[in-house]
């Protein structure tokens, strides 16, 4: 009885306790305009995460200043970030909860909060592939965003808008601390 | 028991200095109150509000409630500054100035990331309030930015319809000594009208240019950039081609012909025209 007492008080606190931490480690993030004249991809590698695990659940936010998206062209680009209201809203910000018994499927469906120019969209059940080495997982898929969804109005080039649709693909790598 | 008058005034006055202070401030105080949001609109929870009164540097703090609503009360009358402080984002500050015995309501709203307490924040990330702060500023910068620009693309291609058409008339202004079949007094005012025309609204399209906002810690990338070098051909030769086309003007008025620098008004226009036209081309795959 008293050998069961012990176990409990030192293994029920250890457990409640238990807590791990995820890092990202590199990352590209990549929208995608489309342009009956031209196709634009804007590539950014300056996010940054953490996944903070606990009680089964871990909880993440990846982030990234919009100015750093880079198509290839800063006119361009200076022209998103005054579209997406980037001076008002610097950074966009990405939440999501998954299970930690998640790590060992090979798609993962996450809820995605994500802040941009002003706006909290959620993105249900978004599927990513998710790949295990080690302590290193890579998480990889496209959010399905819309430029409407943040009331962002499409750009034009000679008097011809862009698509709505402005795909977000991701791929990331994250460690396990 | 003998006083002398001294000290009998010096009891008296601390008396009056005593009641003075036990009595009731006289002045009415003010309320504030007010919701604290984020930028979609969703009320900020749990967000530290402090109010700091601008003379006597007194501060007061409390947290909005579920609804993200926060009040004070007992506040003197005056000037403040009300802080929303929500956890791991940008601090927003308001001026108020508060009215005795009214109650006074403020709204705010937080830009930057929101975080309940517990969740992660971007300084969990490493990023420093200066990246994360928005700037109502800079967003206006940007939006005269792009707006310049807008004109500066619309007006610029406006200029083409002038500049092909100065070109084009170009061989009925050679004047009457045989240059140009058909050329003539009237081919040349028609010519340099046109070029007066094509010169304004180049100036006007390149001063939109010029005069539009800069942008701190960019970095000139891509077609832009050929855009920009070109500028400095087209941009010489617009100025050099009118003052040499006066001069040929008025050598072939004289009834002489042109000779001199202003034979080069011909080559130099070409020049210009071409370098003005590839311009356009370098950025029309832009939006």
């Amino acid at each position: 009885m008293k050998t069961k007492l012990a176990l409990m008080l030192f293994t029920v606190p250890a457990l409640f306790a238990a807590e791990s931490q995820w890092m990202l480690d590199q990352s590209t993030l990549a929208y995608h305009i489309s342009h009956p004249l031209h196709q634009v991809d804007g590539v950014s590698h300056a996010a940054r995460g953490k996944g903070v695990c606990n009680a089964g659940e871990c909880d993440f936010l990846v982030a990234v200043p919009v100015k750093t998206f880079n198509s290839g062209d800063s006119n361009r680009d200076l022209h998103m970030l005054q579209v997406a209201r980037g001076g008002e809203f610097p950074m966009v910000t990405v939440r999501f909860r998954l299970p930690e018994n998640a790590a060992s499927q090979t798609t993962i469906h996450a809820d995605l909060e994500v802040q941009f120019a002003g706006q909290t969209v959620t993105y249900k059940q978004v599927p990513f592939e998710l790949t295990i080495q080690g302590n290193q997982a890579r998480v990889a898929g496209t959010i399905p965003a819309k430029m409407s969804d943040f009331k962002i109005e499409p750009p034009s080039l000679l008097g011809i808008a862009t698509k709505n649709d402005i795909p977000v693909r991701v791929e990331t790598t994250w460690r396990r601390m | 028991m003998n006083r002398n008058p001294t000290t009998r005034f010096c009891a008296l006055g601390a008396l009056v200095l005593l009641i003075a202070g036990l009595a009731p401030a006289q002045t009415a105080d003010a309320a504030l109150s007010g919701t604290v949001t984020n930028p979609s609109g969703a009320a900020a929870t749990n967000t530290r509000v402090s109010v700091k009164n601008l003379a006597s540097g007194q501060t007061m703090e409390t947290q909005t409630d579920a609804s993200g609503r926060y009040a004070f009360t007992n506040l003197p009358p005056g000037d403040y500054e009300v802080t929303a402080s929500p956890e791991g984002a940008v601090p927003k500050t308001a001026k108020v100035t508060l009215v005795a015995g009214a109650k006074q309501t403020l709204n705010l709203s937080v830009s930057g990331n929101f975080a309940n307490p517990g969740e992660l924040s971007l300084g969990d990330l490493g990023f420093t309030p200066q990246q994360t702060t928005g700037s109502a500023q800079e967003q206006a910068r940007l939006n005269k930015r792009s707006h310049m620009l807008k004109i500066h693309q619309r007006l610029g291609l406006i200029t083409t319809a002038p500049f092909i058409a100065t070109l084009v008339v170009a061989n009925g202004a050679k004047g009457p000594h045989g240059a140009a079949p058909g050329s003539n007094a009237s081919g040349r005012e028609l010519h340099a009208a046109l070029g007066s025309v094509t010169a304004g609204l180049y100036i006007t399209t390149a001063s939109f240019a010029i005069f539009a906002p800069k942008i701190a810690g960019t970095q000139t990338r891509g077609p832009i950039r050929l855009h920009k070098a070109l500028a400095w051909i087209h941009g010489p030769g617009m100025i050099l081609t009118p003052v040499l086309g006066a001069l040929a003007y008025q050598q072939r008025s004289n009834g002489e012909k042109v000779h001199g620098i202003a034979q080069a008004h011909g080559p130099v226009a070409i020049v210009t025209a071409a370098a003005y036209g590839l311009a356009i081309l370098s950025v029309s795959i832009k939006f």
